[in-house]
């Protein structure tokens, strides 16, 4: 029986985009320098000057409560443990990158550069954990804008600042519903949109749906197994290509100066 | 261009580093040895260690994870009252710097031309030698007064001081009149400290005037601002830039460089006119009680009006709030959002706006003095006196500069001095974890600086632009790799020590300043054996062991009893809003306004200003900082570059009076449109430093070197720049950044 023990409250109100956690999960977690678990997700800088405003937030593996990227592994790769978290086991992964597609958030990060590619994404620090620790965003974060708890005591912070603050929130703990639910909430001064967080539109996890695809009889199973084989080597082929293209997909750096 | 470590090379390295480990396996390493011993590792040689970080000079306390003799994660210690169990960014990429491939893990001696990058390896015996030969040939042929010595605020500091004065030189340079001598002058003129604690507890409108606190990051500092901010206090920030600072602020005021002085100057007058200050603590604290009115009186929020760009209204307000919130208010003392020479006045009014409010070293206060110096109540090894120095110093304090204290000198005008050869030509240069090429003004004039000099040894970790220019590189142990002098810091005295072997033949700065000094015929100015025994004879006052000391990480010092006195350090023993020592000198006894230059048509004051991925001038190489930094730009306002026909991504060429640079540009709503912004620390000449070289551009080759005659800061904002497109580029495309969620 899965737990769901763990929880975040990030809350963009305090993020000062310092990326202290940045570093300090690539440190932890040995991550490729060309790849990262965690990214920052950012207003940019809106209004007309001088009237501005700029927000950010960290964001990472939701460790979703039905986790959509689980219920797309046709080879166990991705499990949820028995304490909800979402965990990666690079022995078991034939590189498919389903999880990548099944995933509402955008996840799963590929090495797109490596010959063997793997995924990469947070497992919630879970050496930290064993150690009686916090993940190392949370641990070394300056503002407190990354919280580290129990879930139900995350969520329940989440609603307590919302509620004395009202003016400062958007009225909208993001991760609550979100794909069915997860275990990392986010609160903000402005709408998730602007912070660019997807927006999934969908309250239930399609996690059920896709069991039934990957998870079906064993002739099924048997069958999707070597059309990923196939998949899998046109892919491959491909992969190479397409790192090439999206190192060339030039992007402005703050999407809200867009000219 | 640069070359990037991947997993499996980040792994190699340290079985590299670990290769003595395995070779040794029944004579284990001292490191390990002594971790094992202070029941740090276990058998394994796994465990966590307690040290400092030195990413920058805020040193907060760091437990090191290591594992099978390398280390593999820093955390924020949380005894330790500057990290409280946080590290930032910096110091979370901090192994990175100890890990970096571009270490120099041997001595060098150059064999190419200077600036080539060619060196050989040496010996420590041969590369000691040869300094101290030079040296001593310069000491006798020109008198020990033609040797610079310059070095960076470390704690290893008080043993080069030692180096230097021993070997009789008065010419240290250090990085401070780059940095912060207006307000370390300024408010040792108004309280006798130099620089006073801030105190978040209480406060309720905090005043940044240009403290980058969120980018320009002090952990524990930063942190209590946020928490501040958390619990509703107001922020007021004066900057010329939206900085991520400005954007936690209630009100950002994008003010005109060069008149933060003139908004202060007015915020009193508001303040004194309408009788809003702390009249008791002033009366009993503070010189000038009397006539502060009638010296404020001209200084009217209209005024700054004209000066400033703010609107008298505003002005008006934001002196109102501050006045309210009695000592529970804050204005910031450092530094400045713009450094010109009128920036020792903005200090001045700084430390009077404190003064009015009476949160200066009162109960509850948010301005405290509890600086005790890095090392009162340690002991020290014992030493002779030093010999007397009779010449000048070059650097002109204080025979030119006489109000700026010894130990911050002008770095600027040290390099002048070289140049020019008056009072008299120095010859030799020892440069110990500083890089005067890449943060002086005036690149090209430091270089030629270099090139006057006969001899140049630097002490570095990594061939940064100094190292690459000098005749002899003594390697460096990395922080993670060394011991230095303790810190005494709230009541403790906290250690820094080794937590994996040095790699190569890197020695502590503490081991190359003896050697040296040994060979100088110095020897009596060295009497520790080791790093062990110095750090033993600092601790003998204390009753503490150093094993006990390594083990816990700090040693408690003995308590002081009883409530202090508020005494102030000045001549009167009183806070000196007017001073009688500014009188006597020839300079305004009150705070007061000097007219900055502004930049004449078609030209933008050119900013500059810290990010939280990098320290000055020495973590660009990081390739943990690298990964999730910002590429460098040139931030224009949109609308200025829209009406000069330039788009973001285009190739500028910047012209100042002394340098030109070419860099993209960054057009942006968050600046001033008379204004333009440089990161520091790029634009390296060092092919040494496989990953920042090649990034960005100096702002250093446009800063022109203009010297504030009382403090002896450098006014770094004071460079004005032209702009233009260079001609038959094509605009340089801004890739996705890796840590960008979009």
């Amino acid at each position: 029986m899965t737990e769901h023990k763990y929880g975040f409250l990030i809350d963009a109100s305090c993020c000062i985009d310092c990326r202290a956690c940045l570093v300090a999960c690539s440190v932890e977690n040995n991550v490729p320098m060309k790849n990262t678990r965690i990214w920052i997700h950012d207003t940019g800088v809106m209004g007309e000057y001088p009237n501005l405003s700029r927000y950010s937030a960290p964001f990472h593996c939701m460790h979703c409560v039905d986790p959509s990227c689980v219920s797309a592994c046709t080879v166990g790769a991705l499990q949820q443990s028995r304490e909800g978290i979402v965990i990666y086991d690079q022995d078991r992964c034939i590189g498919c990158r389903y999880c990548m597609y099944a995933c509402p958030f955008e996840v799963p990060n590929f090495e797109w550069q490596e010959r063997l590619a793997l995924i990469i994404k947070c497992d919630l620090c879970t050496a930290r954990l064993d150690e009686g620790g916090q993940p190392a965003c949370a641990a070394t974060c300056p503002t407190r804008a990354i919280q580290f708890g129990r879930r139900d005591e995350m969520l329940n912070l989440a609603y307590k600042r919302i509620q004395e603050n009202p003016q400062r929130y958007v009225a909208h703990v993001y991760g609550e519903h979100e794909n069915g639910g997860t275990s990392t909430f986010y609160i903000s001064p402005v709408p998730f949109e602007q912070l660019g967080f997807p927006v999934t539109g969908q309250t239930e996890s399609p996690a059920h749906f896709n069991r039934l695809v990957t998870h079906g009889t064993p002739t099924v199973a048997a069958g999707v197994a070597i059309g990923m084989a196939g998949i899998y080597l046109a892919i491959k082929r491909q992969a190479a290509d397409n790192a090439a293209a999206a190192a060339e997909h030039a992007r402005p750096e703050h999407k809200a100066e867009e000219e | 261009m640069a070359k990037t470590l991947s997993r499996r090379d980040f792994l190699k390295l340290g079985a590299v580093a670990a290769g003595g480990l395995a070779v040794g396996k029944f004579i284990p390493p001292q490191v390990a040895q002594a971790a094992r011993l202070a029941g740090h590792l276990n058998a394994a040689g796994d465990g966590y260690i307690p040290s400092m970080c030195e990413m920058c000079v805020w040193r907060c306390g760091l437990l090191a994870k290591v594992r099978n003799g390398r280390v593999v994660k820093l955390d924020g210690n949380p005894e330790h009252p500057h990290s409280r169990g946080n590290l930032c960014t910096r110091g979370q990429a901090g192994l990175m710097n100890t890990y970096d491939p571009d270490r120099v893990l041997t001595p060098l001696i150059r064999v190419g031309a200077r600036g080539e990058g060619l060196f050989r390896k040496a010996s420590w015996d041969e590369a000691l030698d040869l300094t101290a030969s030079h040296m001593l040939s310069i000491k006798q042929n020109y008198g020990p007064e033609a040797m610079v010595f310059s070095s960076t605020h470390n704690l290893s500091q008080v043993q080069f001081e030692n180096l230097l004065y021993a070997f009789g030189s008065p010419n240290y340079g250090t990085q401070r009149s780059l940095c912060f001598n207006s307000m370390i002058t300024a408010f040792l003129m108004t309280y006798g400290i130099e620089e006073p604690e801030r105190n978040y507890d209480n406060v309720e409108f905090i005043l940044l005037v240009g403290r980058n606190l969120m980018e320009a990051i002090s952990t524990s500092e930063t942190s209590q601002l946020s928490q501040a901010l958390d619990r509703g206090a107001k922020l007021v920030y004066l900057d010329p830039r939206y900085t991520k600072t400005a954007s936690k602020s209630a009100e950002w005021i994008p003010i005109r460089p060069g008149t933060d002085s003139a908004f202060l100057l007015a915020m009193i007058h508001v303040i004194v006119m309408n009788e809003l200050a702390d009249c008791d603590f002033v009366r009993q604290y503070v010189v000038g009680c009397d006539d502060i009115q009638e010296a404020m009186r001209s200084y009217t929020p209209a005024w700054a009006e004209q000066k400033t760009g703010v609107p008298a209204a505003t002005i008006e307000r934001v002196a109102r709030e501050y006045a309210a919130a009695k000592h529970n208010a804050l204005a910031h003392p450092g530094w400045r959002t713009s450094n010109f020479v009128n920036s020792f006045q903005t200090e001045r009014a700084l430390a009077t706006l404190n003064a009015l409010s009476g949160n200066v070293l009162t109960a509850g206060g948010c301005l405290s003095a509890d600086v005790s110096s890095e090392s009162a109540g340690l002991g020290a090894p014992p030493q002779p006196p030093y010999p007397r120095i009779s010449a000048l110093r070059l650097d002109g304090t204080p025979w030119k500069y006489p109000l700026v204290p010894l130990k911050l000198g002008v770095f600027q005008e040290l390099r002048d001095a070289i140049l020019t050869g008056e009072p008299y030509q120095a010859h030799g240069w020892f440069i110990s974890r500083q890089n005067p090429i890449l943060a002086l003004p005036d690149r090209q004039k430091t270089l030629q600086a270099f090139a006057k000099m006969d001899f140049i040894a630097t002490v570095d970790i990594i061939l940064n632009d100094t190292a690459w220019y000098s005749d002899v590189v003594l390697p460096e142990a990395s922080y993670l790799e060394r011991y230095d002098p303790l810190l005494v810091l709230g009541g403790k005295a906290f250690i820094r020590q080794p937590v994996i072997e040095p790699q190569g033949e890197a020695k502590s700065a503490l081991w190359i300043y003896k050697q040296l000094g040994e060979r100088l015929g110095l020897s009596d100015y060295f009497q520790y054996a080791d790093e062990e025994d110095y750090i033993r004879q600092q601790i003998a006052p204390l009753g503490t062991t150093l094993e006990a000391l390594k083990f816990k990480g700090y040693a408690e010092m003995p308590s002081e009893e009883g409530e202090k006195e508020i005494v102030f350090n000045t001549p009167s023993g009183k806070i000196e809003i007017y001073s009688e020592t500014l009188a006597k000198a020839g300079f305004s006894p009150w705070p007061t306004w000097e007219e900055p230059p502004a930049p004449p048509a078609g030209q933008f004051y050119l900013l500059t200003g810290k990010v939280a991925q990098a320290t000055q001038f020495g973590t660009q190489n990081n390739q943990l900082l690298h990964k999730y930094s910002d590429e460098p730009r040139l931030w224009m306002n949109k609308d200025t570059a829209k009406s000069m026909g330039l788009v973001n991504g285009d190739w500028v060429e910047v012209t100042s009076a002394v340098g030109k640079v070419h860099i993209p540009l960054y057009a942006t709503k968050a600046i001033r449109p008379d204004c333009v912004y440089m990161t520091p620390g790029y634009g390296h000449l060092s092919k040494g430093l496989t990953t920042a070289f090649g990034i960005g551009a100096s702002d250093s080759v446009l800063h022109v070197t203009y010297t504030d005659p009382i403090s002896g800061g450098q006014a770094l904002s004071q460079t004005f720049v032209s702009v233009k497109k260079v001609p038959g580029s094509t605009p340089a495309p801004l890739p996705k950044p890796l840590y960008s969620g979009e």
